[in-house]
């Protein structure tokens, strides 16, 4: 799978932070899409366009688990880099595996939710 | 099964008549047109003319109707057509399963050592299950008698709304099943243990007679079912057994007479997967708790209350529902239990018992898998609490249950530094206070409503008589003594266990009665196993020792055809 996102925390932090100082974030986004939904992007602020997402159909539809792969790399990796997150590792659990869908947890256009939490007092910080 | 108590007559049962004059189904959909893909789009919504197949808008997609045709059922959409050319590979086999779960791995395995070529495709990564405990008759240590006293209590517990045909076929295979289960977990390297008679502590004698049992444990926590099938799986690959994982079912496939001739399913990949199955397919997807429409429709008691799966989407429903099968009527029977907070064998203890804000709302000998009824109001959701003195030991001795001593409370307490053993420790929730108003704040009541209510309590115990709710006086212990325990349960939908019209071969019946050719309905999604408005613990792990029985003998059926 192809990555264009550095996938080390560290590395992509610095982008985050470069694209900030730059600017660029939201002048991308007023420039990438039509919808209201892009001026609340977590990664218009880095620069990425809707349409590197949701693909160039005129009916945008929910962006599959595997789009986010081919830029942030594979579950297992993910899952390994989360290892030693406490008090349990968010990334392989009882239920999916390292397959939960990313989309579960983490929310682009609005605020990310802890989908452990209903059951579990697991209070993972979701980004 | 024991052929001789009743009549194997031509005649459509009671069970059965009622299941298809109330039920869910397309009986009036079937009765204009012959069924089959080709009639797709004929009775759209919208009134427009036939479509060719694959062409339909999403605005014109065919919903379910109620049973009276009065409304239109948005969760049950019919599937859309899919187009050959999406279909990336057929794969040929004897047997399909749907879904690996408690009954699916099972069928599967048992197909395949009856000789048949079995594939296994499941929605999520690996397979599945929950709870730890499955049961069966050990026929060789049962009195006849008492198997039928067994039988005729379980129909009791069902309101009388079964169909008794099953729950006689659990009753006279699952010591085998589950046996047979037990070995084969073992091989794949589960140490499940059978606990044998013990455990069914309460049903050793059924009406004077004596009773013996299998009970398979595939505990203690976080060791589960789940871990269980997946060593199962072990077994079930070694034996031949294909599973294709991370595919969902998305559709039947019939041909124009309504026989179900495979499945297709999707990969993740977005790429569909046509599985022909020659002699059959099993669908053992389990129940819909997680389907919200779905769900308020025929549960509308459990719509406050929390989920304890994830992903239980009511597929097979929506499967067998457009391949003619019957949904059984509005009113399902629900199972909603906390194991967890607390130790499971002080569960149905009659302690005083006190509502989400602290106030007594029940004659407490009503056992904790009923309780969910008291508190199904979106204020209470499913929570509640026990509350007890440090005299509980002497003083609750005699009653039914297990007493655990302070020392193995602490196992359950989340404020308590020992390690935890056997537990899910995110979800313990035991504590112990040296005032009411604290353990109060520790079980999140309300420190002055809690105060009054043991206040009450302790003068209804020193009367003797129980003139709030009639609890028996051997029931009633006062609240005097610190420190104070609490255990705060919250009972959550463990599963929904009415499904869909079958034989008792499982194989799925349509509105007519008749049976569907190559549709075999196991698990959850399998009906007329139940019927009451909850799911009974008369004997401890019926609900995964069912799975695991029909999952079996379906197995074995569908591969011998």
């Amino acid at each position: 799978m192809k990555r264009t996102i550095a996938p080390k925390p560290a590395a992509a932090l610095l982008v985050l932070l470069l694209t900030a100082l730059s600017g660029g974030g939201l002048a991308a986004a007023g420039t990438a899409g039509k919808g209201q939904a892009a001026r609340t992007s977590k990664h218009a602020g880095q620069g990425i366009t809707c349409v590197q997402c949701h693909g160039k159909a005129a009916k945008k539809s929910a962006v599959a688990m595997q789009q986010c792969l081919g830029c942030h790399g594979e579950t297992k990796e993910l899952a390994a880099r989360t290892a030693q997150v406490k008090p349990t590792n968010p990334h392989e659990n009882r239920h999916f595996g390292t397959e939960a869908d990313c989309n579960r947890c983490h929310h682009e256009h609005m605020t990310s939710e802890n989908l452990c939490l209903p059951c579990h007092k697991f209070n993972f910080k979701v980004p | 099964m024991s052929q001789e108590h009743f009549q194997e007559d031509k005649e459509t049962d009671q069970y059965t008549k009622q299941v298809i004059e109330n039920g869910l189904s397309r009986r009036s959909f079937l009765s204009r047109a012959a069924g089959g893909a080709a009639a797709a789009g004929l009775f759209g919504l919208s009134g427009l003319p036939a479509v060719a197949a694959g062409t339909a808008k999403t605005r014109d997609l065919e919903v379910a109707t109620s049973s009276d045709g009065g409304a239109t059922l948005s969760f049950l959409p019919k599937p859309k057509p899919i187009r050959d050319r999406e279909i990336a590979e057929t794969l040929t086999f004897d047997v399909v399963v749907v879904g690996a779960g408690a009954s699916g791995v099972p069928a599967a395995l048992s197909a395949a050592e009856n000789g048949a070529k079995v594939a296994v495709i499941q929605k999520a990564p690996f397979a599945l299950s929950q709870g730890n405990t499955g049961s069966g008759v050990d026929l060789a240590t049962s009195e006849k008698a008492g198997v039928e006293a067994l039988v005729a209590r379980l129909i009791a517990d069902s309101n009388h709304r079964c169909n008794p045909k099953l729950i006689r076929q659990w009753a006279y295979h699952s010591g085998e099943a589950v046996r047979w289960v037990i070995d084969r977990a073992r091989q794949g390297g589960s140490p499940v243990v059978d606990q044998g008679s013990p455990v069914q502590r309460a049903i050793l004698k059924v009406n004077g007679y004596g009773m013996g049992y299998v009970t398979s444990f595939f505990g203690p926590k976080p060791y589960t079912t789940g871990d269980g099938m997946r060593h199962l799986a072990k077994t079930a690959e070694k034996a031949g057994v294909r599973f294709f994982y991370l595919m969902p079912a998305v559709q039947l496939v019939q041909n124009k007479a309504g026989e179900v001739m495979g499945v297709i399913a999707k990969g993740s990949n977005g790429k569909y997967t046509k599985f022909l199955a020659k002699k059959g397919v099993i669908l053992a997807t389990g129940d819909y708790q997680n389907n919200k429409a779905m769900s308020d429709y025929f549960v509308p008691d459990v719509k406050h209350l929390g989920r304890k799966q994830l992903d239980k989407t009511g597929d097979g429903f929506a499967l067998a529902y457009w391949a003619g099968g019957v949904i059984e009527p509005i009113g399902h029977t629900k199972m909603l239990h906390d194991f967890d907070a607390g130790p499971a064998s002080m569960c149905d203890m009659p302690f005083l018992a006190v509502d989400r804000k602290g106030r007594r709302f029940v004659n407490e000998t009503v056992e904790m898998s009923l309780l969910n009824n008291y508190l199904r109001d979106a204020e209470n959701a499913g929570h509640y609490s026990q509350i007890f003195d440090s005299n509980y030991m002497a003083q609750a001795a005699t009653w039914p249950g297990k007493l655990v001593p302070p020392e193995g409370l602490k196992n359950y307490m989340p404020d308590d530094p020992s390690p935890k053993k056997g537990v899910f420790e995110s979800q313990v929730n035991t504590h112990v206070a040296d005032t009411i108003e604290e353990l109060a704040r520790k079980i999140e009541a309300d420190p002055a409503t809690l105060a009054a209510t043991v206040k009450r309590y302790n003068e209804v115990v020193a009367s003797g008589k129980d003139s709030d709710f009639g609890k028996p006086a051997d029931r009633l212990i006062p609240v005097v003594k610190a420190p104070f325990y609490g255990i705060h349960r919250r009972v959550r939908v463990s599963a929904i266990c009415s499904g869909m019209l079958v034989d008792e071969n499982h194989q799925a019946l349509n509105a007519e009665g008749k049976p569907i050719k190559g549709l075999f309905l196991i698990g959850n999604l399998g009906g007329g196993f139940y019927g009451g408005v909850d799911y009974p613990l008369t004997v401890f792990g019926l609900s995964l020792g069912r799975c695991y029985t029909f999952g079996y003998l379906t197995g074995r059926h569908v591969a011998k055809l």
